[in-house]
């Protein structure tokens, strides 16, 4: 009998509790589900600190349907075993909105979770996989992998108008298949590719590659792959007189590509999604200087701020269906107009991906610095 | 024919690199019949240590003055880093089983990687771009840069210098004395300690200038690079016949060559395979290498 008692306690204290806190209070609660330990401690505390300081920010102003935020975060630690107890916690601590987490693995772990107990989920990883799921709970507020090839396709086939283009790759997954639906993507656009191999990250001797592409007289090469191959490959490219514009996928968004291609760095053109100083929008300006004024140091990086937008999305939609029914948020957020964000205008598709593209091409200037060279609208 | 020559070129830029560090293995192995795994890390010391005079002793000067203290003083170092490499690692285990040595030498090229990794860290650090000017030249299709042709010139130089110290000095004579018979050496009043301590400076201080024609011509240095340039390295020397030094400087070529022109003309993604596919080949109707002389084995 006092086994059941204390059985009977215990599923109050795990189920009901909870739940009785929530309709009796006059809070929304908003959970984090973020890295803010382990390898990618800055990214998840970053996302933390945004988060936060929104709510603050919302709660200022009257909050939302009258009530205030509250944030409840928890630790994912950046592995797939802690996402379990987090998403479990989260959902008996009775959030409406998950906001995370910062790897594509952790939010994939939790999304089932949150599905079944119709808890939002958003978060800024950028596997394709992430959507293809059919949980009407989950929005991608940042653009995935294949976003990036059809914005290259659309770079260097509509916009540069290159007449050849040689694409290179390495072997990882990610560089593979990135040069993969870029290929699928230049081809759809009516490009011409006319030199496609791989290399072997890491064999620094890329000169016979090189030599090879030369023969083709490619007018562009397009590298995915990382910065610690994309630097030595533009400046062996420029060794060897391969008179080329040298276009490189997001991974190349490192100072050391710079210093590795040295002064061949300069007119190599990088596409990533924006650093968080180089957002163009009114939102992002604000956004980024109360966060720099509440904790003195600038977001670690973009992925911070396509959360916030994830969080902002969720918000809008709310106020919009005045009500904290979730099915009724994700049906108007997959169907409204673009909302302005951050990060540039949020709309989502009938998966939960963001439409749109927030990649943009870079042009490196003598100096190091980049300077904007194309942008979708 | 312009890609033909141009690979030819890169072939034999990267084949006098090889070339170099495979002499390393070749003198060891030539003396004390033991395969210095830890060579290879000497070279990618090398290539840190060159890094740090660069930035620390020259405070970052691109002048020829800088390029002298850089060869000169990373030589100096690298050559005492193997002979004590010698004297830790194997001279204790002259006597022991062969296999003991081996292991050893796995053991002390661990040791050298890591140090490095723990003294510079575990990032790609980036070797200063200006420091030899970055001249071409188009010759007719085919682009050479002044870099590769001080890495042909030097290397060329350094391995006729070293054929000739070996084959025409007395002190050669003694290395050769040393290679065939140790005991018989012994006998004729060589000292064979010192002659191993001579084959470590030599091949040391090679590896060193090898290591930083890598570090020159590549830039991005890492501290697991020596694994990478050790094995083509060793795979040179063996390919050459391991032992014999002409063997390693044809080993080297050769290897560069074969590594530029099938990635060239068949795919980059098979030159590994095909390199290892014709070391088998070779050993397989070369079992001594190229330039290897078949010796009967004592028994």
């Amino acid at each position: 009998m006092k086994r059941i008692l204390a059985m009977f306690a215990a599923l109050t204290a795990l189920g009901l509790i909870p739940a009785l806190q929530v309709s009796a209070a006059d809070v929304i609660k908003i959970g984090v589900q973020a890295p803010i330990t382990g390898q990618y401690a800055s990214e998840g505390q970053g996302i933390d600190k945004a988060v936060r300081l929104l709510a603050e920010q919302v709660n200022g102003e009257g909050g939302v349907l009258g009530k205030k935020l509250e944030i409840v975060s928890c630790d994912d630690e950046g592995t797939a075993m802690k996402v379990a107890i987090c998403a479990r916690d989260l959902v008996n601590k009775g959030v409406l909105a998950v906001i995370g987490s910062y790897t594509s693995t952790c939010a994939e772990a939790a999304q089932r979770t949150y599905f079944q107990a119709g808890v939002l989920q958003t978060s800024d990883g950028t596997a394709d996989s992430l959507t293809q799921h059919g949980y009407w709970t989950f929005l991608r507020n940042s653009f995935p992998n294949s976003a990036e090839a059809s914005f290259v396709a659309d770079y260097l086939v509509k916009e540069k108008d290159y007449k050849r283009i040689a694409i290179l790759s390495d072997f990882s997954s990610y560089a593979e298949g990135l040069a993969d639906a870029t290929v699928e993507a230049i081809e759809e656009a009516g490009g011409n590719i006319v030199f496609r191999d791989k290399i072997k990250a890491g064999a620094q001797n890329f000169t016979p590659i090189l030599t090879n592409a030369k023969s083709e007289n490619p007018d562009v090469i397009f590298f995915a792959g990382y910065y610690t191959d994309g630097g030595l490959l533009r400046s062996q490219q420029v060794a060897l007189g391969v008179n080329a514009d040298f276009v490189a996928g997001d991974a190349n968004d490192n100072p050391d590509f710079i210093k590795l291609a040295g002064s061949a760095a300069e007119g190599a053109y990088i596409v990533n999604v924006p650093t968080p100083n180089m957002l163009p929008y009114e939102l992002a300006k604000d956004f980024l200087d109360s966060y720099k004024a509440k904790y003195g140091e600038m977001p670690p990086s973009i992925w911070t701020l396509l959360n916030v937008d994830g969080m902002r999305a969720i918000l809008h939609g709310m106020e919009e269906t005045g009500g904290t029914d979730t099915k009724k948020i994700a049906e108007y957020l997959h169907a409204m107009e673009p909302y302005p964000g951050i990060t540039g205008p949020i709309a989502f598709a009938d998966d939960g991906n963001r439409t749109g593209s927030g990649y943009m091409a870079y042009r490196i200037l003598e100096d190091g610095t980049y300077e904007i060279a194309y942008r979708q609208n | 024919m312009d890609t033909f020559l141009q690979q030819l070129v890169n072939g034999l830029t990267i084949g006098s690199m090889f070339a170099l560090v495979a002499l390393g293995y070749t003198m060891v192995f030539g003396v004390m019949k033991l395969i210095n795994f830890a060579h290879g890390d000497l070279v990618a010391m090398a290539a840190f240590i060159g890094l740090t005079i660069y930035t620390q002793v020259l405070g970052q000067a691109n002048t020829l003055f800088s390029v002298l203290v850089i060869f000169a003083l990373t030589t100096l170092i690298i050559a005492f880093a193997g002979v004590l490499l010698e004297r830790i690692a194997y001279r204790p285990l002259r006597r022991a089983p062969r296999l003991s040595a081996v292991v050893s030498a796995l053991g002390a090229s661990l040791v050298i990687q890591n140090g490095i990794m723990l003294i510079w860290g575990p990032r790609m650090k980036i070797f200063p771009e200006s420091l030899i000017p970055s001249v071409t030249w188009n010759l007719g299709g085919v682009v050479v840069s002044f870099l590769q042709v001080v890495i042909l010139g030097l290397s060329c130089f350094l391995m006729v210098a070293l054929y000739l110290y070996v084959e025409k000095t007395r002190a050669g004579a003694a290395i050769r004395a040393s290679s065939i018979n140790q005991d018989a050496a012994k006998l004729m009043g060589i000292n064979v300690n010192r002659i191993i301590t001579t084959i470590f400076i030599i091949g040391s201080a090679l590896g060193a200038v090898g290591g930083l024609f890598i570090a020159l011509y590549y830039r991005g240095i890492t501290f697991n690079m020596g694994w990478n340039y050790g094995l083509y390295a060793f795979v040179a020397a063996i390919i050459g016949g391991i032992g014999n030094i002409p063997g390693a400087m044809v080993g080297g070529m050769l290897l560069g060559l074969f590594n530029a022109f099938i990635a060239g003309y068949v795919s980059s993604t098979w030159a590994d395979a095909f390199t290892f596919i014709m070391l088998i080949i070779i050993l397989i109707f070369r079992p001594t290498g190229i330039l290897g002389e078949r010796v009967a084995e004592k028994v």
